[in-house]
C-alpha cells in the first residue's frame, strides 16, 4: 500500500478514481440493461405460465363433476347433496342405468336448483324423472331452445319444472325450478350404455357425482351468468392442484354422516357363465343368482361418492366369447349390435416392424406441478422402451415449440441420452399452442419409407379451447401417422383426447398419478408394439344396413370391434373383413342367430349422433346437415344431445299455502337400502313453516337470498399462497457481487501499479 | 488480461442476479399498467378482458387505499405466476361485497408493499369488475402460518382479508403470513345494478 502511494503521482491517482467511477457507472448501466434484456427475452413465456384454463369463459358445461348449484339472486350456491342411488342392470351387451339423486333445499326460500353431473361418454340419456315433494314429473324430449323456453315459462308461472341439457357428450345439467323451503327433490335419470370389453374382460364404470371438495379429479365451478353480461359471466373457480390440501376432514365417518352417500346395485346378467366378478374401488357383496347372473351390492351399505365405481367380469370359460350378436326390434326396423374380437396374433411371429415414434410433450403452464412430473416420467419411460432399429424425435411445446432433432433419428444410446437430458430439463411455463406442435409431429418427411410404422405419442392435459382447430389439423395431416393421446393430470380434457385419438386412429391412455405411469405406459406400448387390425369393413349380404361407426376404427390388441346397425330386415349375414398385421382376416356372422337385446336402438342412435358430430368436426358434413341428422335421430329415439333437451313441467299449480311438507312423506320414494337417519340426520327436521309464495306479483320465483345452505361443507380455513419474491435477495446478492468484483478489480489494478 | 477474468466473471454473475431481481419488479410494474387498462375496459364493457392476448388470467377487482395513494389490480386465482403480475383473488373465497370473507393475496415486496403502512381505521376501496364499489375499514391485523389462517370464507359477515408474507423485510420466504382484516362499511354501485 505504502509503496503504491509513494510512487503514484497526482495524475494517475485521479485517473484511477475516474476509472473506478466509470467502472461503477458502467456496471450500473449494464445491470439495468441486462435486467431489461431478460425482461424482453423472458416476458412472453413467463407471463401466462401455470395458469388454469380461462375459467371466466366457462359455462356450467365445463364443470367436470356432479354438483348441485342452487341458483340465488347472487348467482349459484352449493347445496347439500343428500344421496345418490345407482341402479345398474347389465343385460348381455348393454347397461341400463338409473341414477337417482336426492337433494333437499335446506334454505327458507324458494330455489332453483341447477345440477351438473358427469355420465359415461357413451351413455345415451333418454329419461328424466323428477320427484319434487310428492309430485312425479316425467320429461319429454324437445329441441333445446324450445325446451328452455318451456322451462322458463313454467318457472315464471311458479310451476315446478325440470330440464336436462347436455353440455358435453359426458356432462349434463339438470335445472329444477321452484323448490320450496325444506322440500326434498329426487332427480332420476336413466341412460343406456354398451358394456366395455377388452380381451377376456368385460367392464362398466360409473363416474360418481361428487361434491367439489370431495374429489381430487374434477373442477367444479359455480357460474354467475349475469343477464346483462351478454353471455359472459364470472366463475368462482376451484384450484384442482391443491384441492386435497384444502379439503378439511369433512369425511371423517366417525363424526359425520357421509356428505354424499351413494348406494350401488348391479344386476349382472352377462349372458354367459360367469367367472371372476370384481369391483376395483369398492368392497361389494356378490350374490350368485344363477350361472350367468350375479347381484352385486356394496358390502358396507352407503359409501361416500369419492371415486368411480368400476366393475369387471370374466367368463367362466378360459376364453371370452370372441363374438357377440344381439338384436332388437323397434318400430319397423331391426337393430343389431355386434362385438367381434379379432384373434390375437401368434406371438412367434417375426420381429415387429420398426417404428418411427414422434413424442410430443406439453410443457405449458397448465402442466405445472405434478402434471409435468408425470409427463416427463412417462416420456422417459417411453424412450427406454424404444428398440435400436426404431427412430424417434421429441417435440416440446408451450406457446413456442422446439423439436429436439431436425428429423427423426435412430434410437441409439447417444440420441436417447440427449433426448433424456432434453426432457429432464423441461419446465412448465407459457401458453398452450397445440396446433403447431401437432402439425410438426404429423409432418412426415420420410415419404415412401413405409418400413417404419409412424406413431405420434402426444402427452398433454388438453387444456385448450380450440379443440376444433386441433381436430381439423389431425384430419388434414394425419396421413399414415397414428396418434396416441396420453392424458396427463387429474382433470385432462377427455373429450379432446378421445376424439383426437379416434380421428388419429390411435388410442387414448389416461395417467392420473405418478403411480400409474409405468402400468399405463406399458399398456400403451403393448398397443404400439403389436400390430393393429386395420382396413376393417362390414358387409351385409341381404339386409340394407345403416352401420355405425361410419368408418370402422383400427383395433389394438384385445380390443373388440363394436358395431351397431339398423336393418330393414333381419336376414342373411354380415361379413367383417380386415387385416391383422400382414394377414387378411374374415368372419361371417349369420344374423338369424342373434340374441334378443335391450336398448340397442338407443345405442345405435347415440353412436350415429357421434358420427354426425365427427363429420361436422372434420367438415365432411356441413354444420347444418349434421345438426339436422342429430336432431332427427334425437327426437326419434328420445335422446338428450347437444341440440335436444328433456323438459318436464308439473301441470298442477304449486303447493297450496299452509300445507307443510314433511320429509317423512318421502320414504316411499326413497330407494331401497337407504338408511333414512343417515341421510337426513337424526336431529329434528328443518322446521317447515307454512309456505307463502313471495313476490306473487311479478310472477317470478323469489330466489334464495341465503348465501349458505345450512349444511354446506366448506373448507375450515383458507390456505394462503406464498407471497414473497426473491427479487430483493437477488438484487442484494447481485450488488454484493458487483462490489466484490470492483474491489478485486481495484486490488489487481493496484498490484499492476505496484510493479 | 487473464487476471481480470475473476472480477469480470464475478461482475457478470452479480449483474445477472441483479437483473433477475430487477426483472421481477419490472414485470410487476409493467403488468399493472396493462392490467389497469384491461380492468377499465372490463368495467366499461362488462365483459372480462384479458390484459394481454396470451394471458390465462384476468383482472377481477381494484384495491385502493386512498390515504397511501396505493392502487393495484387483482387477478383471478392465486397461482405463483399470476401473483407475479398482481394480487390474486384466492379461489374458494367469495367476491368482495359478498357475504363471507374475500381474500386477496400479493407479494410483500411488490404489490402489497403498501400493506405495512396501512393502519387500523384506514379505508380500503374495492372496485369489482362489474363496476360496483365497496368500502372496507381495516379492523385488525394478525400473523398466522400459511396453513392455519383461521379464515372461514363462508362466515356471516362481509369481510375482506389482504394477505402477504411476513415479516415484511425478510429476504427469504417463510411460512408466516401477515393478514389485514377489514369489514365492509358501505357498498355503493357506480355503474349498474344487476336485475
Amino acid at each position: 500500500m505504502t509503496t503504491c502511494d509513494c510512487i503514484a503521482t497526482g495524475r494517475p491517482r485521479l485517473s484511477r478514481r475516474m476509472r473506478i467511477a466509470l467502472f461503477f457507472l458502467a456496471e450500473g448501466i449494464a445491470a439495468l440493461m441486462i435486467g431489461f434484456a431478460t425482461l424482453f427475452v423472458n416476458f412472453a413465456p413467463a407471463w401466462s405460465a401455470e395458469i388454469k384454463p380461462p375459467a371466466a369463459y366457462i359455462k356450467p358445461g365445463d364443470a367436470r363433476s356432479g354438483s348441485l348449484l342452487l341458483k340465488t339472486d347472487e348467482g349459484y350456491d352449493d347445496a347439500v347433496r343428500l344421496g345418490t342411488d345407482v341402479d345398474l342392470t347389465v343385460s348381455g351387451p348393454t347397461i341400463r342405468a338409473r341414477v337417482t339423486q336426492i337433494f333437499r333445499n335446506p334454505t327458507k326460500d324458494w330455489v332453483e336448483a341447477v345440477y351438473v353431473y358427469p355420465l359415461p361418454t357413451g351413455g345415451a340419456v333418454d329419461t328424466l324423472k323428477m320427484v319434487v315433494g310428492d309430485r312425479i314429473v316425467v320429461g319429454d324430449i324437445k329441441e333445446r331452445r324450445q325446451a328452455r323456453v318451456i322451462y322458463e315459462q313454467a318457472k315464471r308461472n311458479g310451476q315446478k319444472a325440470a330440464l336436462t341439457e347436455q353440455e358435453r357428450p359426458n356432462i349434463f345439467t339438470n335445472s329444477v325450478a321452484n323448490i320450496g323451503p325444506g322440500e326434498t327433490v329426487l332427480v332420476q335419470i336413466e341412460y343406456q350404455e354398451p358394456v366395455q370389453q377388452s380381451g377376456n374382460e368385460f367392464s362398466l364404470r360409473v363416474p360418481m357425482v361428487v361434491a367439489p371438495r370431495y374429489n381430487p379429479a374434477p373442477i367444479v365451478q359455480s357460474v354467475d351468468l349475469r343477464p346483462d353480461g351478454g353471455g359472459w359471466g364470472a366463475t368462482k373457480s376451484d384450484p384442482v392442484p391443491d384441492r386435497d390440501r384444502i379439503t378439511p376432514t369433512v369425511l371423517d365417518p366417525a363424526k359425520h354422516a357421509p356428505v354424499n352417500p351413494t348406494n350401488i346395485t348391479v344386476r349382472l346378467q352377462a349372458g354367459f357363465p360367469l367367472g371372476e366378478v370384481k369391483s376395483h374401488h369398492h368392497i361389494v357383496k356378490i350374490e350368485d343368482v344363477d350361472d350367468a347372473t350375479r347381484l352385486i351390492k356394496l358390502a358396507e351399505g352407503l359409501v361416500p361418492a369419492d371415486r368411480d365405481f368400476e366393475l369387471t367380469w370374466k367368463p367362466a370359460a378360459e376364453k371370452a366369447p370372441s363374438v357377440g350378436l344381439f338384436r332388437e326390434h323397434v318400430g319397423d326396423a331391426d337393430y343389431l349390435l355386434a362385438f367381434v374380437t379379432p384373434p390375437a396374433v401368434v406371438e412367434a411371429e417375426q420381429k415387429p416392424r420398426p417404428r418411427e415414434v414422434i413424442f410430443v410433450i406439453d410443457n405449458s403452464g397448465s402442466m405445472g406441478g405434478t402434471s409435468i412430473v408425470q409427463a416427463k416420467a412417462s416420456l422417459i419411460y417411453a424412450l427406454g422402451r424404444l428398440q435400436p432399429n426404431d427412430r424417434f424425435n421429441v417435440i416440446r411445446f408451450d406457446d413456442t415449440m422446439d423439436a429436439l432433432f431436425p428429423s427423426a433419428v435412430p434410437a441409439d444410446s447417444e440420441h436417447l441420452g440427449r433426448a433424456t437430458a432434453f426432457v429432464s430439463a423441461l419446465r412448465a411455463n407459457g401458453g398452450t399452442e397445440m396446433v403447431p406442435a401437432m402439425r410438426a409431429a404429423l409432418t412426415d418427411r420420410s415419404d415412401g419409407d413405409s418400413d417404419h410404422v409412424r406413431q405420434v405419442v402426444f402427452l398433454t392435459d388438453g387444456a385448450v379451447g380450440n379443440e376444433q382447430q386441433l381436430f381439423e389439423t389431425i384430419t388434414a395431416m394425419r396421413g399414415r401417422s397414428r396418434i396416441f393421446m396420453v392424458g396427463i393430470g387429474s382433470a385432462p380434457n377427455t373429450y379432446l383426447m378421445t376424439r383426437a385419438a379416434e380421428l388419429g386412429r390411435g388410442a387414448f391412455t389416461h395417467i392420473g398419478s405418478t403411480d400409474q405411469v409405468e402400468e399405463r405406459m406399458r399398456a400403451l406400448f403393448a398397443k404400439l408394439e403389436n400390430p393393429a387390425v386395420t382396413n376393417l369393413s362390414a358387409k351385409f349380404s341381404e339386409a340394407h344396413a345403416e352401420v355405425t361407426p361410419a368408418i370402422l376404427p383400427d383395433l389394438y390388441r384385445g380390443e373388440p370391434l363394436v358395431l351397431a346397425a339398423r336393418l330393414d330386415k333381419l336376414a342373411g349375414s354380415v361379413e367383417i373383413k380386415g387385416r391383422i398385421g400382414d394377414r387378411p382376416w374374415l368372419v361371417t356372422l349369420p344374423l338369424a342367430n342373434a340374441a334378443e337385446g335391450k336398448g340397442l336402438s338407443k345405442l345405435w342412435a347415440r353412436r350415429k349422433i357421434d358420427d354426425a358430430e365427427v363429420a361436422r368436426t372434420t367438415r365432411q358434413a356441413s354444420p347444418d346437415d349434421a345438426n339436422k341428422t342429430i336432431l332427427a335421430l334425437a327426437l326419434e329415439h328420445q335422446l338428450v344431445t347437444r341440440l335436444t333437451s328433456l323438459v318436464a313441467i308439473d301441470k298442477t299449480p304449486s303447493r297450496p299455502d299452509g300445507e307443510p311438507l314433511k320429509v317423512s312423506e318421502l320414504p316411499l320414494n326413497l330407494p331401497a337400502g337407504w338408511d333414512f337417519a343417515k341421510v337426513f340426520g337424526d336431529g329434528p327436521q328443518l322446521p317447515v313453516a307454512p309456505i307463502e309464495r313471495r313476490a306473487e306479483g311479478d310472477g317470478r320465483t323469489q330466489l334464495a337470498a341465503l348465501k349458505r345452505p345450512a349444511v354446506v361443507q366448506a373448507p375450515d380455513t383458507v390456505k394462503l399462497p406464498k407471497t414473497a419474491t426473491d427479487a430483493e435477495l437477488k438484487m442484494i446478492a447481485g450488488a454484493i457481487l458487483l462490489v466484490l468484483s470492483l474491489l478485486l478489480f481495484a486490488f489487481i489494478r493496484r498490484q499492476n501499479f505496484a510493479h | 488480461m487473464p487476471r481480470f477474468l475473476a472480477p469480470l466473471l464475478l461482475a457478470l454473475l452479480g449483474l445477472i442476479l441483479f437483473g433477475q431481481g430487477a426483472y421481477i419488479h419490472a414485470k410487476a410494474l409493467l403488468a399493472q399498467v396493462l392490467l389497469e387498462r384491461a380492468f377499465s375496459k372490463t368495467i366499461a364493457t362488462g365483459h372480462p378482458t384479458k390484459p394481454w392476448s396470451w394471458a390465462d388470467t384476468w383482472p377481477v377487482a381494484r384495491i385502493e387505499v386512498k390515504r397511501l395513494d396505493a392502487s393495484t389490480i387483482v387477478l383471478a386465482g392465486s397461482s405463483g405466476q399470476a401473483l407475479a403480475f398482481g394480487p390474486g383473488h384466492l379461489e374458494l373465497t367469495p367476491d368482495a361485497g359478498e357475504r363471507g370473507v374475500a381474500v386477496y393475496s400479493a407479494h410483500r415486496d411488490t404489490h402489497f408493499r403498501f400493506l405495512k403502512d396501512v393502519v387500523i381505521e384506514d379505508a380500503i376501496d374495492i372496485t369489482r369488475s362489474d363496476g360496483k364499489t365497496f368500502r372496507y375499514r381495516a379492523d385488525r391485523s394478525s400473523v398466522v402460518r400459511f396453513d392455519a389462517s383461521g379464515i372461514d370464507p363462508l362466515s356471516n359477515g362481509y369481510e375482506l382479508v389482504l394477505s402477504t408474507c411476513w415479516p415484511f423485510d425478510a429476504l427469504t420466504s417463510g411460512p408466516e403470513r401477515y393478514l389485514l382484516h377489514a369489514t365492509m362499511i358501505e357498498s355503493g354501485s357506480s355503474r349498474m345494478t344487476t336485475p
